[in-house]
C-alpha cells in the first residue's frame, strides 16, 4: 500500500493524540476537582449537604461503630452471611487488590500501556491500511440497528472505562497527583456513575450480542486469514463477514462483558446475591476482565477509526465500498453480490454527480 | 459567598426566572402574533378533534405499528421522558430542593431505588436516541445543532446528577446545580421548548381536522 | 447515505426578470406572512425524530432522505428562525438583517414543488402532529414571491390569470359547453341570471371528458335541482392555491362565491376534484374575514351519496369487485371518508379496500400542483409504485376514484407503467347506472368519441384486463 509521506505528520499527531485522550482524561477529571479543592477548603464549614437518601452515610455509620454502636456491622439476617463479620480469606483478596501493591494494577497499568505503545508503533511503521481506490459503488455493511447497538455499546463502555479505571488506579496513580480531597471527590463521582450505568451497560451488550452474532461463528477461513497475517503485514487475507480479529473480539466482548456483567450485579447488590468470598473473587474477575476488554478495545478502536480506510464510514452510514469489501471481507462480498443478483437488494450504487 | 452559595442563591434564582420570563415570552409570540386567520364553517367539533389528536398522538400512528423506526422512537423516547419525569418531580433530592425553593410538594419521594431506576431509563433512552442522529441518514440530514446541544446539555445535567447520587460532595452537588441552571438558561431557546408546544402544534392540528369533519 | 454535495444538482426554474436580491426578499416577505399561532406552533414542535419520512410516499418510494416531510421547508423554517426565532432579537440590536441565500431557495424549489402532494399523510405519523401540508403550502407563497416554482406550474398559474381559466376564456367555454349539448343530447343550463345552485368544473372535464359532463349534468336533472354553469365562473380548480399565488388563490375563490350571490344561488358544487374542495369549502372564509354561511359549499361526491341516503337516488346494481382511490383532499383532509363508500355500496360493487385506504391512504402523487409539474414525472412514477401494489394486492374488478386530477395522474401513470387496470370515475359510474326517468344521453356521434374515455379505454385495452363499468352498461331508461 502507497503511503504518502505527506501524511506521516498528520498521522504522528495522530498517534499521539489517541493514547493522550487517555492518558489525559483522568487528570483533566481530576484538575477540575483539584480547583474544586482548594476551594473547599475555606468552606470546611460547609455542613455539606442534606441527607436526603432516607438512609446513613457511611461517614455516619463508621463512625458510630468506633462509637461502639453494636450490630449494624452485622450482615443482615436473611442475608447468606448473616452473623459471620470477620472472614479469613479476605486477607487473600486484600493482598490481590491493595491499591499500593496489587499486582492487578501493576500489570494492568503496564499492559495498557504496552498494548497503546504497540499500536503507535505499528501506525508509525504501517500507516493505515487501504484498499486502493474507491469503487464508488456502496454496499450495505450494517444496518441501522446495529449501528445504533454499537454506537450504544461503545459510549457505555467508555464511560464504564473510564470510571472504572479511576476506581481501579486511582489511589496509586491519581491520588498523588491531586491529593485527598480531589481524588475523594472523583471517586465518589466515578463511582456513583459507573454503578448506575453498570446494568445499562449489561442490557446494551445483550443487544450487541443478538445484533452481531451472525457472520461471528468461526470458520476455515479464518485459518488462511490468520496463516496470511490478517493482511496487516501486506498481502490479502480472506475473510466472510468478519475476520478472526473481528471474531476475537465479539467474543472478547461477549465473555469478558458478560463476567463483568455478571460480577458487577453482585457487587452491587452485594446483600442478597453473595458471600464474601464470591464478592471477593467477583471482584477480582472484574477487574481483570475489564483490563482485557479495555485492552482488546483499543486495537478494536485503531482498526476501526485511523487503522483501515473506509471502516469506519461503515459504522456510521452504514454502507462500505465495494473495494474496501473485496480488500477486507472478499467471501462475503461475493455472497452479498450473489445475493444481490438473486433479487435482494444489498447492492447500492453510489449517485455519482448524477 | 462561597460558589455553592452563589449557585444556590442569586445564580438559581437568575436562571430560574430567565427560563420562566423567556418560556413564557416564547410561547406568548407563539401563540398571539402573526397571521389568523377566519375558519369555514364547521363540519365537525373543532375541540373534540383537538383533544383527539392532542392524545392520539401519544401513541404511534397505527401505520407504523410494523415500522420498527417508529418502535425505536417510540421506546426510546417514553423510556427517556418517562425516566426523566419520574426522577425530575420524584426523586429525593429534587422533591427537597423543589420544597426548599419552589412549592411544597404533595407528594412523597420514591425510594432510592426507584429514583435509580428511572434514571437508567431515562439514560438508556437518551443515548440511543442521540447516538442515532449520527447514523441514522434522515434524522442525520434534518438535525440542527440545537438538537444535538439539547441533547448533549441534558445529558451532561443527568450525568452530573448521577456522579453526585453520594451526596457526600459539595462540589459535585454545586457542579450538577450549576449545570442545571446553565440548562434553564438554554432551555427558552431551544427545542427543548418542544415541552411545552407539543400540546399546541397537535391541537391546532387536531382542531382543523375535526373542523372539517375528518381525523388527524 | 450519501452527501451529493460535490455536485449541486441544477434542478430549478426561474419566472420574472428579478435580481437574486429581490429574489431573496421577496421570499423573505411571503413567508413571514404566514408565520402565525399555527404554524408556529408546528415549527417549535418538531423534535427532528424523522417519522415523517416513514409516511411519506416519496421516501419509502426512493429511500432519499432529503425527501423527509419536515426537510422539505427548511428554507420556511430558517426564515423563521432568522426573523422571529428565539435569537432573532439579536439581529435587530445589532442593526443586522437577516437573510436567506439564493442558492437555498434554489435548491429547495424541488422539494418544496416536485416532491410534496400537500396530502397530510406523514401529519399523522408526526409524534407532534405538525401538519407539513399546510406549512409547505405556506412556504410555497414565498418561493412563488421569489418567483422560484416550476415553469410549467408558472405558464398554468399566467393562463389563469389571464383567461380565467387554464382551460380558456369564457367564450371557450361556452362553446364547449354547447358542443357537449350535442354531443349528448343533454341540455347544460348555462348563464341563468337566478339559480339555486351554481355548478363549477375543472379544466380536464372540459377538455376530455365530455360523457362526464354530461353524466354529471344528468343526475342533477333527475335530482331536480335549478343548477346552472356560469361561463364567468365555472373553474373549480385554483391554480393559486397549487402555485402559493395567494392573490390569485383568493381571487379564484371571491369569483365563485360572489357569483353565487350574485344569482341568488343557495349551494355551490364543487366538482371531481380535491383542491379545489379545500380551496373553496375550508379556506374561502379567509377572503372574506368570516365563514360563508350564506351558501352551502358542497362537494358532489357528498351530494350525491346524500341522495342515495335520502332515498332520492338508486343505481343498478353493477356487481362486480372494486377499489376505491381516496383523493386526499376529499378524504383524508376534506372529511368526507363515507361519502364515496356510500356511492360504491349504491352500485352493489363489493368495495375491496386497499392496504392502507381512507385517511391512511397514499398519494396518487399528482395532488398539490405535482402533476401539472412535468418535470416531477419521474419521481412521481417512483411514487406509483406504493399505489400500485396496493392496487394489485386487492385483486378487484374496478380501480374507481372521484377526483379529476387522481384520475389523470393514475391514468397517465398506468400507461406509462403498462399496469393492467383502467382508472374509473365514480360519477361517471353513478351517471351511467342511476335508475331515472331522464332521456339516456346520446350514444356520442358517428365516431366523435369523447377524447377521454376513448383515450382511455384504448388504454385498457392494451393492457388487456381493463374494462369499464361505465361503459359497458350505457344508461338505459328503467
Ligand atoms: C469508540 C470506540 C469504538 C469505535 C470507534 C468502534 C468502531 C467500530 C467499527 C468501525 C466497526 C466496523 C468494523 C467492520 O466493518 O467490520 C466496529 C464493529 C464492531 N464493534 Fe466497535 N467500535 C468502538 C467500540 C466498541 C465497543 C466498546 C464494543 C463492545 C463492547 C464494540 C463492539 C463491536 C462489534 C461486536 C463489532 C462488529 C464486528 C466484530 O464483531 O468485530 N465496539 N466497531
Ligand atoms: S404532505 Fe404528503 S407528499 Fe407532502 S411531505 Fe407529507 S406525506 Fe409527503
Ligand atoms: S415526525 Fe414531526 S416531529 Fe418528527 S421530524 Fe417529522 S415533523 Fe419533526
Amino acid at each position: 500500500m502507497a503511503t504518502n509521506k505527506g501524511h506521516s505528520a498528520v498521522r504522528l499527531l495522530w498517534s499521539l493524540l489517541i493514547p493522550a485522550f487517555f492518558l489525559m482524561a483522568m487528570p483533566a477529571l481530576t484538575g477540575v476537582g483539584g480547583l474544586r479543592a482548594q476551594e473547599s477548603g475555606a468552606a470546611q464549614a460547609d455542613p455539606g449537604p442534606p441527607n436526603t437518601l432516607g438512609k446513613r452515610s457511611d461517614a455516619e455509620i463508621w463512625h458510630d461503630l468506633r462509637l461502639g454502636a453494636g450490630g449494624i456491622a452485622n450482615p443482615p439476617t436473611g442475608s447468606p452471611e448473616a452473623g459471620s463479620v470477620i472472614n479469613s480469606e479476605g486477607w487473600e483478596w486484600a493482598k490481590l487488590r491493595n491499591p499500593e501493591k496489587s499486582p492487578i494494577v501493576h500489570y494492568g497499568a503496564w499492559g495498557l500501556l504496552a498494548i497503546l505503545g504497540l499500536l503507535v508503533l505499528f501506525y508509525l511503521i504501517r500507516g493505515p491500511v487501504g484498499h486502493g481506490e474507491d469503487s464508488g459503488r456502496r454496499i450495505l455493511r450494517f444496518r441501522l440497528s446495529q449501528r445504533i447497538v454499537h454506537w450504544s455499546v461503545a459510549f457505555v463502555f467508555i464511560l464504564m472505562g473510564l470510571t472504572g479505571l479511576s476506581i481501579l488506579f486511582g489511589r496509586p496513580f491519581i491520588l498523588p497527583l491531586i491529593g485527598k480531597e480531589a481524588h475523594s471527590i472523583l471517586l465518589t463521582a466515578a463511582m456513583q456513575a459507573h454503578n448506575l450505568f453498570g446494568p445499562i451497560f449489561a442490557l446494551f451488550l445483550l443487544g450487541l450480542f443478538v445484533h452481531f452474532l451472525r457472520g461471528n461463528f468461526p470458520s476455515l477461513v479464518d485459518i488462511k486469514w490468520l496463516l496470511k497475517g490478517g493482511g496487516f503485514f501486506g498481502g490479502h487475507a480472506p475473510a466472510g463477514r468478519y475476520n478472526l480479529g473481528e471474531k476475537a473480539w465479539f467474543w472478547t466482548a461477549v465473555i469478558a462483558g458478560g463476567a463483568l456483567s455478571v460480577t458487577g450485579f453482585i457487587m452491587l447488590f452485594p446483600d442478597d446475591l453473595a458471600t464474601r468470598n464470591t464478592i471477593h473473587l467477583s471482584e477480582l474477575i472484574h477487574a481483570i476482565a475489564a483490563l482485557v476488554m479495555i485492552g482488546f478495545s483499543l486495537g478494536h478502536i485503531y482498526l476501526g477509526t485511523i487503522g483501515t480506510r473506509g471502516t469506519l464510514k461503515g459504522m456510521v452510514d452504514g454502507y462500505v465500498d465495494e473495494n474496501w469489501a473485496r480488500a477486507h471481507h472478499d467471501r462475503w462480498l461475493e455472497e452479498e453480490l450473489e445475493k444481490a443478483e438473486s433479487g435482494d437488494q444489498a447492492r447500492e450504487t453510489a449517485e455519482e454527480g448524477a | 459567598m462561597t460558589l455553592l452559595e452563589l449557585l444556590e442563591g442569586p445564580l438559581w434564582i437568575a436562571s430560574a426566572s430567565i427560563f420562566v420570563a423567556f418560556a413564557a415570552f416564547r410561547l406568548i409570540v407563539i401563540l398571539f402574533t402573526g397571521r389568523r386567520e377566519a375558519e369555514a364553517r364547521p363540519a365537525g367539533s373543532p375541540f373534540l378533534g383537538a383533544l383527539r389528536t392532542i392524545l392520539g398522538h401519544f401513541l404511534p400512528w397505527r401505520r407504523l405499528l410494523g415500522n420498527g423506526k417508529a418502535w425505536f422512537v417510540t421506546i426510546a423516547g417514553y423510556s427517556f421522558h418517562i425516566g426523566l419525569f419520574v426522577l425530575l418531580l420524584f426523586a429525593a433530592p429534587h422533591v427537597e430542593f423543589i420544597r426548599e425553593k419552589i412549592v411544597n410538594l404533595p407528594w412523597d419521594p420514591i425510594p432510592r431505588w426507584g429514583f435509580i431506576l428511572s434514571a437508567q431509563f431515562a439514560f438508556a433512552g437518551l443515548i440511543t436516541l442521540w447516538l442515532r442522529r449520527f447514523v441514522d441518514p434522515v434524522v442525520r440530514l434534518i438535525s440542527r445543532p440545537d438538537d444535538h446541544v439539547a441533547a448533549g446539555l441534558t445529558f451532561i445535567v443527568m450525568l452530573t446528577g448521577c456522579m453526585a447520587l453520594g451526596e457526600q460532595s459539595a462540589f459535585l452537588r454545586g457542579l450538577h446545580l450549576g449545570l442545571v441552571e446553565l440548562w434553564l438558561i438554554y432551555f427558552p431557546f431551544s427545542s427543548l421548548m418542544h415541552t411545552f408546544t407539543w400540546p399546541f402544534s397537535r391541537g391546532f392540528t387536531g382542531a382543523m381536522a375535526g373542523r372539517r369533519g375528518t381525523r388527524a | 447515505m450519501t452527501s451529493d454535495t460535490t455536485e449541486k444538482h441544477r434542478n430549478f426554474d426561474k419566472q420574472r426578470d428579478l435580481p437574486d436580491e429581490v429574489r431573496v426578499e421577496n421570499a423573505m416577505a411571503g413567508f413571514i406572512a404566514e408565520f402565525g399561532p399555527r404554524a408556529q406552533s408546528w415549527m417549535n414542535a418538531c423534535v427532528r425524530c424523522g417519522l415523517c419520512a416513514e409516511a411519506c410516499h416519496f421516501y419509502l418510494a426512493t429511500g432519499e432522505e432529503k425527501y423527509t416531510p419536515i426537510h422539505k421547508i427548511k428554507p420556511f423554517e430558517d426564515a423563521y428562525a432568522l426573523t422571529h426565532g428565539p435569537f432573532s432579537w439579536l439581529h435587530g440590536l445589532l442593526g443586522r438583517k437577516p437573510k436567506l441565500t439564493i442558492e437555498e431557495l434554489e435548491e429547495w424549489e424541488e422539494l418544496i414543488y416536485d416532491s410534496c402532494n400537500m396530502c397530510g399523510r406523514c401529519t399523522l405519523a408526526c409524534p407532534m402532529g405538525i401538519d407539513i401540508a399546510s406549512l409547505v403550502k405556506d412556504a410555497r407563497r414565498g418561493m412563488y414571491a421569489a418567483g422560484l416554482l416550476p415553469d410549467r406550474l408558472a405558464r398554468i398559474v399566467r393562463n389563469a390569470e389571464k383567461q380565467h381559466s387554464p382551460f380558456g376564456s369564457p367564450e371557450d367555454f361556452r362553446k364547449t359547453i354547447k358542443e357537449i349539448e350535442k354531443e349528448y343530447g343533454i341540455p347544460l343550463p348555462l348563464d341563468k341570471p337566478k339559480a339555486d345552485v351554481l355548478m363549477t368544473i375543472t379544466p380536464e372535464a372540459l377538455e376530455n371528458r365530455h360523457f362526464g359532463v354530461a353524466s354529471m349534468a344528468r343526475v342533477l336533472h333527475h335530482l331536480g335541482y335549478d343548477w346552472t354553469f356560469c361561463s364567468d365562473a365555472f373553474e373549480a380548480t385554483n391554480f393559486g392555491y397549487l402555485s402559493g399565488n395567494m392573490e390569485l388563490q383568493g381571487a379564484l375563490t371571491v369569483r365563485l362565491i360572489d357569483k353565487a350571490r350574485e344569482i341568488g344561488a343557495s349551494m355551490l358544487i364543487v366538482p371531481e376534484c380535491g383542491h379545489a374542495w379545500g380551496a373553496t369549502r375550508w379556506e374561502a372564509a379567509k377572503w372574506y374575514g368570516a365563514p360563508v354561511d350564506d351558501i352551502k359549499i358542497r362537494h358532489i361526491v357528498e351530494v350525491l351519496a346524500d341522495a342515495v341516503e335520502d332515498g332520492k337516488l338508486e343505481c343498478r346494481p353493477v356487481g362486480e369487485s372494486a377499489t376505491f382511490h381516496d383523493p386526499c383532499q376529499q378524504i383524508r383532509r376534506g372529511g368526507l371518508e363515507e361519502k364515496p363508500r356510500i356511492l360504491m355500496r349504491a352500485l352493489g360493487m363489493e368495495l375491496r379496500e386497499m392496504d392502507p385506504h381512507g385517511l391512511d391512504a397514499f398519494c396518487c402523487g399528482g395532488g398539490g400542483g405535482v402533476l401539472a409539474n412535468e418535470r416531477a414525472g419521474p419521481l412521481r412514477l417512483k411514487a406509483f409504485e406504493l399505489k400500485k401494489r396496493a392496487v394489485e394486492e386487492t385483486g378487484a374488478d374496478h380501480f374507481v376514484t372521484s377526483c379529476n386530477i387522481c384520475e389523470m395522474t393514475l391514468g397517465r401513470d398506468i400507461e406509462a407503467t403498462g399496469f393492467g387496470k383502467q382508472i374509473e370515475s365514480l360519477i361517471d359510474l353513478i351517471g351511467a347506472n342511476m335508475i331515472t326517468d331522464q332521456p339516456p344521453l346520446k350514444a356520442p356521434g358517428s365516431g366523435a368519441k369523447p377524447k377521454g374515455v376513448g383515450k382511455r379505454a384504448a388504454g385498457a385495452k392494451k393492457a388487456g384486463k381493463g374494462r369499464s363499468a361505465a361503459r359497458r352498461k350505457p344508461a338505459a331508461k328503467k
